[in-house]
């Protein structure tokens, strides 16, 4: 980091202090941590600059003069174990060449190894994973169950899949597999659909678009040329990959009942809304109607504009963008979440537990926060640990020429960040660091805890710049236990897994969404946070389908990470 | 105050005086393009010479004569061109020469005869607002200190976005009158077009609350107060605004709209149907109503009643979407 405002920050630590802060005794427990010097009043998360993390990679948009829609959506990040070492690394996604644009040097993806010691090495070129198009982001899933998780790359242009080796490299498999997804794919996720024990992969895709499609937008009377609404091109049918179990997959769209709703789709998380076992899919759409795919054994019906979440409540399509779902007040059912661009807020939809939806935004002051900005990645996440499920969002506007345009709307925007304190959702950002009052053209967004500490971390991807690496200083204030599962008869990422614990008075039950925010894939392990209680008095874990087995766990350590195989007593 | 008062007035009369002035340059520009045209045509057998002879009249500023000619000939001229720009020059002459009946019939009958006319309607809007601006000097000039000039002030200041001063306007006429019917409601309508403040809705409600006070009847004031509980989801408060706004005006679309919103936003879905399918009579170009009454349908389990909804939902949005696009072709 090298701006004065970086220096400001009281948490800023030095390589020197975090080298100083490093310790050996966490290691006794499972997986290693780092341990941070205690900052019990500071602000809730720090950025670690890229003079310390090592991670000065940039995306490069390649803006040009004849404003392809691409230039400004992209692009995706992620946090995975690629070599299974225990330490989240990380995957960053850039442009490339394609039709519209020929960079004038070479650009590629990166993929940054966790040095363990809060540094980070690119070995995007060995592991084989630099890409090959116009990038836009990624998923991460181990869809063979060798164990190691691979990389599904979405692309303008062409989509790639790369199998991990399990040796630090990949190999591209896409023709093999059979799921290069022509045309422009956005947010995919990987999820098992058919219940049959694989993951497999649903791709978003945007709207029909090529150099030759090229729109021209803006004011005439000026000659002034602006990015398009997407209003201008045409809607597209999203994919549907259902995994064959030995190594190549099968276009389902059109039998599933995907392929019948024209999309124009960006962000993308699977959840079961109706409690059935079987996963569901909200799909973000921009200017048309987002989806809501229920899944109804194996096949789908688009039901978003009846269940309440496909468009504004005046009937009017807005423009989706990021999604994520969890159930945010504890009423167990899955809520949805929505970030659409300004004039239009964000929706906050609270499941009705009948396959309806009711928009909370405006009650929980969502609504007017949101008014004038425009979200693409966000999670719902815990940041502090206290069992509850908060709000973390990143913004900036479609359109770099915004600015004095429309009263109150920027082309770059600050984070939010909401806490949820159990009878609400409160807008915390002012308490949040020096990072929320710091405007950018936020895009993808990934959570994982790259330190181990048990406090869930932020990447965020920027749109023609370099990513911002957030440590999360507030969730080692509060105590906590990680879980990562390993699906046996279940598919190997447990995604539908459900978890429930108690800790004292504290009682929560969580599912493992697939996928959610903008482009982006996260940390597959789940973190259960119980304050400051000190011990979490039991865990069950109902693993999905075809299982749908419950296994209980009790005497549990906390304050570290623990990983649980399905139909293995204990945990390791 | 009077002196600021009469300033307002002055700053609304001059504005209508520049349209005036344009009305003036239209209609004269429009009947030179008529001449021209007309002169490359034929000569007519019906009354096209007649009408011609008329225009000429105008031309030469002699209005006495010429609308009696115009009068007669009009009708009986074949020519469409020259039939609208003979009803043209009598539109203008009736405006120069104070014949506003003369004027005024000329503009029912041009739109009667041409309702989709290009100039035909530039030139109805331009009279129209004409004959405002006169009957609004004519107030200013007879009755100053009127509730209804300043009402009509108060209005102007309005338009202009000048909300405190239309405030004051508005709050002079309640001094003097506390009691007449609609200051109130403007009052509140002007706090709601500021820029918002955490106090804007409590301060808006108060004065729709006051009117309803001296107006029990008033459903617009209702509706806004059924409007503010919605945008709160205060939903019993809704539904209770948007009944009572409903009751007062069977024609009122979007308080039927409102009440069947809200109380789908309690899921009383059953409720919500009668109210939504009198908003959508009303309104069926709305895609909202058709919206929300797809939503009540699909809460009571008439999934085939709430498909047909989300149809018409689509073709109206894409009406809409439709006429944006028609619009944003329009040459700046």
């Amino acid at each position: 980091m090298n701006g004065p405002e970086d220096q400001q920050l009281p948490n800023a630590f030095s390589r020197r202090a975090f080298l100083q802060a490093l310790t050996g005794a966490a290691a006794t427990y499972g997986i290693p941590r780092l341990a941070f010097p205690a900052d019990e009043q500071g602000p809730f998360f720090s950025e670690i600059p890229p003079s310390i993390s090592g991670i000065t990679w940039a995306h490069v948009n390649g803006r040009s003069a004849d404003m392809y829609l691409p230039e400004t959506t992209g692009a995706g990040c992620g946090f995975l174990d690629y070599d299974n070492d225990g330490w989240m690394d990380i995957y960053l996604v850039n442009s490339g060449p394609c039709d519209f644009y020929t960079p004038p040097s070479r650009l590629r993806n990166a993929l940054y190894h966790n040095n363990r010691d809060g540094t980070f090495t690119d070995v995007g070129e060995k592991a084989g994973v630099t890409g090959s198009g116009y990038g836009q982001g990624i998923a991460v899933g181990d869809y063979d169950g060798d164990g190691f998780p691979d990389i599904y790359l979405t692309q303008y242009g062409r989509s790639v899949l790369y199998h991990n080796n399990g040796d630090g490299t990949f190999t591209d498999v896409t023709e093999r597999a059979g799921i290069a997804a022509p045309g422009w794919a956005t947010s995919a996720v990987w999820f098992d659909y058919d219940n049959d024990g694989q993951l497999d992969l649903f791709v978003c895709r945007f709207v029909d678009f090529s150099k030759a499609k090229n729109k021209w937008c803006g004011n005439r009377l000026t000659n002034e040329r602006s990015y398009c609404i997407p209003r201008v091109y045409e809607p597209m049918p999203c994919w549907l990959f259902h995994n064959n179990g030995n190594g190549t997959f099968t276009d389902v769209s059109k039998e599933s009942g995907i392929a019948e709703s024209l999309a124009k789709a960006w962000g993308v998380v699977a959840c079961d809304i109706n409690n059935d076992g079987w996963m569901d899919l909200f799909v973000a759409s921009d200017t048309v109607p987002n989806f809501l795919f229920v899944n109804h054994k194996g096949k789908f019906e688009e039901n978003g504009v009846l269940a309440g979440v496909g468009y504004s409540a005046y009937g009017r399509a807005r423009s989706g963008m990021g999604v994520d779902a969890a159930d945010y007040d504890q009423d167990g059912w899955t809520d949805l979440f929505v970030a659409n661009v300004d004039q239009e807020m964000f929706s906050l939809y609270h499941n009705n537990k009948n396959e309806t939806f009711s928009d909370a935004a405006v009650p929980t002051g969502i609504g007017s926060a949101t008014k004038l900005m425009s979200g693409w990645g966000l999670k719902f996440f815990d940041y502090d640990n206290d069992g509850d499920f908060d709000l973390l969002l990143c913004n900036g506007h479609p359109d770099d020429k915004i600015d004095g345009r429309v009263d109150g709307v920027k082309y770059l925007e600050p984070m939010l960040l909401y806490r949820n304190t159990g009878k609400g959702m409160k807008n915390v950002s002012e308490q949040g660091g020096a990072i929320f009052s710091r405007p950018m053209a936020g895009r993808g967004m990934a959570i994982g805890d790259f330190d181990n500490d048990g406090a869930v971390d932020v990447l965020v991807a920027i749109n023609n710049g370099t990513p911002v690496l957030l440590r999360n200083n507030a969730g080692r204030r509060n105590n906590w236990l990680g879980v990562k599962l390993v699906g046996k008869k279940s598919n190997p990422d447990a995604v539908g897994a459900r978890l429930s614990y108690q800790a004292g008075d504290l009682k929560r039950s969580r599912m493992k969404v697939g996928g959610g925010s903008y482009l982006s894939a996260h940390d597959p392990r789940m973190v259960l946070g119980i304050g400051k209680r000190e011990k979490a008095d039991w865990l069950e874990v109902k693993w999905p389908l075809p299982s749908g087995t419950t296994q209980r766990f009790t005497g549990l350590p906390i304050n570290r990470y623990i990983t649980i195989v399905e139909g293995k007593e204990g945990w390791s | 105050m009077r002196q600021a008062s009469t300033l307002a007035c002055l700053i609304f009369m001059s504005r209508f005086m520049n349209r005036f002035l344009l009305l003036a340059l239209t209609l004269g520009i429009l009947a030179g393009s008529g001449r021209a045209q007309s002169g490359t045509r034929a000569a007519a057998t019906d009354g096209s010479s007649a009408a011609q002879r008329g225009i000429g009249l105008v031309d030469e500023g002699r209005c006495q004569e010429a609308l009696p000619v115009l009068k007669k000939a009009t009708p009986l001229t074949s020519d469409k061109q020259l039939k609208i720009k003979a009803g043209l020059a009598m539109v203008r002459c009736g405006l120069q020469s104070n014949q506003t009946e003369a004027a005024v019939n000329a503009l029912l009958w041009l739109n009667r005869e041409f309702p989709t006319d290009p100039d035909v309607l530039y030139v109805t809007t331009h009279a129209f607002s004409d004959l405002s601006t006169r009957a609004a000097l004519q107030l200013a000039t007879s009755a100053p200190l009127s509730t209804q000039a300043r009402e009509l002030n108060a209005e102007s200041l309005e338009s202009q976005g000048k909300w405190d001063e239309a405030a004051a306007q508005y709050n002079l006429i309640l001094k003097q009158q506390p009691d007449v019917q609609g200051i109130h409601y403007r009052l509140g309508r002007i706090i709601l077009s500021k820029p918002a403040t955490p106090t804007t809705a409590d301060e808006a409600r108060s004065e729709f609350q006051a009117e309803l006070r001296i107006n029990p009847h008033n459903a617009g004031a209702e509706y806004v107060l059924g409007e503010l509980s919605r945008q709160a989801q205060q939903w019993e408060d809704a539904i209770e605004h948007f009944s009572r706004a409903a009751s007062l005006d069977a024609s009122f679309a979007d308080a039927f709209l409102g009440l069947g919103f809200a109380l789908n936003s309690v899921s009383r879905y059953a409720e919500a149907i009668p109210p939504l399918q009198r908003g959508v009579k009303l309104q069926p170009e709305n895609p909202t109503g058709h919206y929300q009454l797809a939503v009540a349908y699909n809460g009571v389990g008439r999934k085939e009643d709430a498909k047909l909804e989300v149809r018409l939902q689509k073709e109206a949005e894409e009406k809409i979407e439709q006429a944006r696009q028609k619009a944003s072709e329009v040459p700046q």
